[in-house]
């Protein structure tokens, strides 16, 4: 009886063992096609010389949908529309506030809530039918060109013009973030970049000024050195490499601050991007220094972040390896805050946390946005289409935004909200809420402020976090690059034959 | 044949209700799967081209796949005989007329009242290596709870998982595994004894034997659910850590957050399919074990 | 590992103690996990991650899982898993009743294929058939509700063939005194066999309830966000994600979400026993 599971296994085992004698390639190669690239052809009005060129869009810019935006003005009684929104925990509070403050503001719309997590909403919305969709849908930035190429919205360009609307306000790098050849797919809700988190005691400790985070790669690294040589804490720097953040999002950070393109068709902006350019210099050069900060004891890593998002944040509070820096996106400073004055950490307290820019190549400043925008989904109804846009303008209005970032930790998508309370007082009583945002504003205004754009990103990002998760478990850097390129690229091709 | 006509419309009443069911969420779905396991389709699932039906065979080999099914065979490798070897230990512990028996008997069953998700945040919260109890009572013995901490480390998290999930199946072991030893005839272990067996061969010539039918459910159930596990991945590692991706099981990789082919429903269907398959082979051999099973008992 | 049997000889003194002391020790380390999370949600925030003082019970507060309540909305996916679990349980009941009785007293057309077509379906794992059932859900607008959670599972081909079994074993002459008398199939079933049965589906119905309680893969993709129509066990994994401020919180959350069926086993533990060692002795 004994032997029957373990010939089960064996049974398995041996299956298993001749076909990976015969195969092992990957995944999304599989079928006949795959492995024949060759980009759908379309009515190309790229820019550029190259044949691949495909435009960004499969739909033509002025056969998109209207935003009458006036026919909610004509239109009698209530209007109910629904807004899919993807934030949890006391992030999806606010917007719960937000939203019970609108409805009760006005009676011609009324908005319902769904909420999801970033992956849920976008799978979701994938998966529904028309008739199922919501009017409204926020999805964070790497779900751009899969948006787009639903051809199922209506674009939040179309409603500025319609309306005039004014966005003289806005950040123009958080505008920029969602627009491809020169249409405005959606509108900023949500941005924050990342920042580095550090412990000001362990600076002091170490004969550091407290107060003067470091610029520069090479500045943190030196930094870690007197740190850990001080015995001021175990590790400088605390890594990770979650998809969302260290394993795949501060690359595209660095190339930025590095003033380089991720990848063609000027990050996928003029025209369809094709390839993944991680591999260049750049990626070669930050990755060989993280993976020597760990070589030599400088830093930790505490892997994949993606279970809780906030791993590498605990290893600051850690009171036995703790670590004096990390980098995390700015959003979670105001639950950081909250959870450190709660006095659960003798290690640190609120007060001894500090807040500096993302350290970069040469110091060099800027950041891209990350976070999430607002889609208006077309239902072919002009009233809830109006209503939609709407509920938008409360939603990303001055008072509204000053709100919204005081109570959260993102940064206000327009500039005209750092004057109103409640962010104002925030602001001026903790600066540290405003580091993210000068940071934005000291992207330099060039093409590669506006982040990456391809179908398959978020796929992408998790295959280069994969390989930055080998890096930072010592495998040659180079090489291991090179094969998550290749392996990137291969999705990228899959993805535009299956979607163009 | 008049009767079988006569019955005819109340057995399709009665059955109908359970046939319309099972027909669309159990056949339907896998006849769908089966059919689009060849296609290639857009993020909607609505634009399909065809890749013909080599693509079982592509996804059955590639480096994913396969990884996914050691993982889950690992898994199984690793629960079902330490699960069986602690059941039959704590049922075996507990087959005594003691005062107080059935207060030890209500706590090595008591995981039975846990699912898959509170054993494996109870485990989660435990791990945690910077503010996890274990992690800060035995790190300066096991330094891994710590550094990088077990479910953070690819060569631990496996076993981790394995460990959340032999401890949440132990008291459905220990249960079964108690009503079999209670149903060997004492007699048996009586003439044992007379004929001078001690206590371990009275153990490997009695009870063992006696309990194999109970020992080939337990491992059919164990190794059908390592084979299937989701749940405990989703929440203890989300199918990390990485570069390995260690404990990526099948399913996880086909519904896992964030799975390469979630964007392509064909490549879902085919790894379904193909689990589907893998699954059948699993019961096949199970059916034939319990047809021994059945000589065997009488 | 060594076997004693009661009935051969009696346990010495010295033997009793260090039998005792073996089952306490292996006690201790099988409760270890539940008691540590158990004594974190009863301390406040700071006290539960003083370890190893967060092991003693002083300090005892309802804070925590009060906390947790509040934030996760722990009530309302109670609710949600109990009407959820009450509903499929009692349509798997009806369900199985039916088609055992088909299959155990009435002869029809096609009778075997049929019979083959139920015992297909229990070879096809629940994991293979949610990419449709998402799609399915989907067109019939089931995403995020009720009938989502329940419709699919209320067909159990394992209870109809353990009901099937139980019927099986019902003398014959019953059925066929009672259709000399008159009385109807469904008369029958609901005043005679199904009485009969009722261990097995005491059984049969606790394990539906658990297994509807306890499910995870298919609440997780038919539940997108919607937190009004949401299970315990989905939710608990929010109290846990993307919230550094709530990081002991998921132990009031577990505390919650184990209590009922701990609860519910102790009060039925022999059918549970029952229900488990079906499958092992009778086969």
């Amino acid at each position: 009886m004994r032997t029957r599971s373990t010939r089960i296994a064996f049974l398995l085992a041996a299956v298993s063992l001749i076909a990976a004698c015969s195969g092992g390639g990957d995944i999304t190669d599989s079928g006949d096609a795959a492995t024949t690239p060759s980009p759908a052809p379309s009515e190309s009005l790229a820019p550029g010389d190259t044949a691949a060129a495909v435009t960004t869009t499969s739909v033509a810019p002025d056969a998109l949908p209207d935003c009458p935006t006036d026919a909610l003005a004509t239109a009698t009684g209530t209007t109910n529309i629904t807004f899919w929104h993807s934030m949890s925990a006391s992030l999806g509070e606010e917007v719960v506030k937000l939203t019970d403050a609108y409805n009760a503001s006005q009676s011609k719309v009324k908005v319902k809530l769904v909420q999801g997590s970033y992956e849920e909403t976008a799978d979701n919305y994938y998966l529904a039918s028309q008739g199922d969709r919501p009017d409204l849908v926020q999805l964070p930035e790497y779900q751009l060109q899969a948006m787009v190429d639903t051809a199922s919205t209506v674009p939040v360009g179309r409603c500025i013009e319609a309306s005039g609307y004014d966005t003289s306000a806005f950040l123009p790098t958080a505008l920029a973030a969602y627009a491809t050849q020169g249409v405005q797919w959606s509108i900023p809700f949500n941005i924050s970049n990342p920042v580095l988190f550090y412990n000001k005691k362990a600076f002091a400790a170490a004969g550091l000024d407290p107060n003067t985070p470091p610029k520069s790669l090479d500045e943190m690294r030196a930094f870690s050195q007197q740190i850990v040589d001080s015995g001021a804490s175990k590790y400088g720097l605390a890594l990770e490499s979650g998809f969302d953040s260290g394993g795949g999002w501060y690359v595209e950070q660095w190339f930025c601050k590095a003033k380089e393109f991720y990848t063609d068709g000027d990050n996928g902006r003029t025209s369809r991007a094709t390839e993944v350019l991680f591999n260049a210099p750049t990626g070669v050069e930050v990755m060989t220094y993280l993976q020597q900060l760990l070589q030599d004891g400088l830093a930790v890593n505490v892997g994949d972040n993606t279970q809780t998002g906030f791993d590498n944040l605990l290893k600051l509070a850690d009171d036995k390896e703790p670590a004096a820096m990390t980098m995390a996106t700015s959003a979670s400073l105001g639950q950081v805050l909250t959870v450190l004055a709660g006095g659960q950490f003798p290690q640190i307290g609120p007060d001894d946390v500090g807040v500096g820019p993302m350290p970069g190549p040469d110091g060099q400043p800027g950041a891209l946005i990350g976070g999430a925008s607002l889609w208006p989904v077309d239902s072919g109804d002009d009233v809830r289409t109006a209503a939609t846009w709407d509920f938008i303008t409360y939603l990303v209005g001055a008072q509204q935004q000053s709100q919204w970032a005081a109570a959260t930790g993102y940064i206000p998508v327009r500039t005209d909200a750092l004057g109103l309370d409640p962010f104002k007082t925030t602001l001026a009583t903790d600066p540290r809420f405003g580091v993210a945002y000068e940071q934005l504003l000291a992207s330099p205004d060039a093409p590669t402020s506006a982040g990456p754009v391809m179908g398959p990103l978020r796929e992408v990002r998790s295959v280069l976090a994969t390989a930055i998760a080998a890096v930072f478990d010592g495998a040659d850097v180079t090489a291991t690059l090179d094969a998550a390129a290749k392996q990137a690229n291969g999705l990228i091709t899959d993805y535009n034959i299956r979607n163009t | 044949m008049k009767r079988r006509l006569r019955d005819a419309p109340a057995a399709l009443l009665m059955l109908g209700a359970s046939l319309v069911l099972l027909g669309v969420w159990t056949i339907y779905p896998l006849v769908r799967a089966i059919q689009t396991g060849h296609l290639s389709c857009d993020q909607t699932g609505r634009k399909c081209t065809e890749k013909g039906w080599g693509q079982y065979l592509d996804v059955f080999q590639s480096k994913q796949f396969q990884d996914a099914l050691w993982v889950s065979i690992k898994l199984a490798v690793m629960t079902v005989p330490i699960g069986l070897i602690l059941g039959i230990g704590l049922a075996v512990l507990a087959d005594k007329h003691l005062r107080g028996i059935g207060f030890f008997r209500t706590v090595f069953s008591s995981t039975v009242a846990t699912s898959v998700a509170v054993a494996s945040l109870v485990w989660f919260v435990l791990l945690q290596p910077e503010i996890g109890v274990l992690s800060d009572l035995f790190s300066n013995w096991i330094p891994a709870l710590k550094n990088p901490g077990l479910l953070r480390d690819p060569n631990t998290a496996l076993p981790a998982v394995a460990l959340s999930s032999i401890w949440a199946s132990l008291g459905f072991t220990f249960i079964v595994i108690t009503a079999g030893l209670q149903s060997v005839p004492k007699e048996l272990y009586e003439s044992a004894y007379v004929d001078g067996a001690g206590s371990f061969r009275r153990f490997t010539n009695v009870t063992l034997p006696m309990l194999s039918p109970s020992i080939l459910f337990i491992s059919v159930v164990l190794s059908t659910r390592a084979l299937q596990t989701y749940g405990e991945v989703a929440l203890l590692t989300g199918g990390g850590p990485e570069p390995e991706k260690s404990t990526t099981t099948i399913p996880y990789l086909i519904y896992g957050k964030n799975s390469l082919i979630s964007g392509n429903i064909g490549l879902k269907s085919a790894a379904a399919v193909l689990l589907f398959l893998i699954s059948l082979v699993f019961a096949l051999v199970q059916f034939r074990g319990f047809e021994k099973r059945v000589h065997y008992g009488n | 590992m060594a076997t004693d049997i009661a009935s051969v000889g009696a346990t010495h003194g010295w033997r009793k103690v260090g039998r005792y002391s073996l089952l306490t020790f292996v006690a201790v380390i099988v409760l270890f996990p539940i008691y540590a999370v158990l004594l974190q949600a009863l301390k406040s925030g700071p006290d539960s991650l003083d370890h190893p003082r967060s092991l003693l019970p002083v300090d005892l507060t309802f804070s925590t899982i009060r906390a947790a309540w509040h934030q996760g909305d722990l009530g309302r996916l109670l609710a949600n898993s109990l009407f959820v679990s009450v509903v499929v349980t009692a349509g798997v009941i009806v369900t199985s009743l039916l088609a055992a009785y088909a299959f155990a007293f009435l002869n029809f057309p096609f009778k075997g294929p049929i019979f083959v077509f139920y015992l297909a379906t229990m070879l096809v794992p629940g994991e293979v058939t949610v990419v449709f059932n998402q799609r399915t859900a989907d067109s019939l607008g089931w995403i995020n509700s009720y009938q989502g959670l329940i419709v699919p599972s209320l067909a159990s081909t394992f209870g109809v063939f353990l009901v099937r079994q139980v019927f099986l074993q019902l003398p014959n002459e019953l059925r066929e005194a009672a259709s000399l008398d008159g009385v109807g199939h469904l008369r029958f079933l609901w005043e005679v066999a199904a009485p009969l049965s009722r261990p097995t589906l005491g059984a049969l119905g606790l394990f539906t309830f658990l297994g509807t309680w306890n499910a995870y893969l298919w609440p997780s993709q038919v539940i997108r966000g919607d937190r009004t129509h949401e299970t315990i066990q989905i939710g608990l994994d929010r109290l846990k994600s993307s919230d550094i401020s709530r990081l002991n919180l998921v132990t009031g959350g577990l505390v919650v979400a184990a209590l009922p069926i701990f609860i519910l086993l102790v009060v039925f533990q022999r059918q549970l026993v029952r229900g488990l060692t079906a499958g092992a002795v009778k086969g």
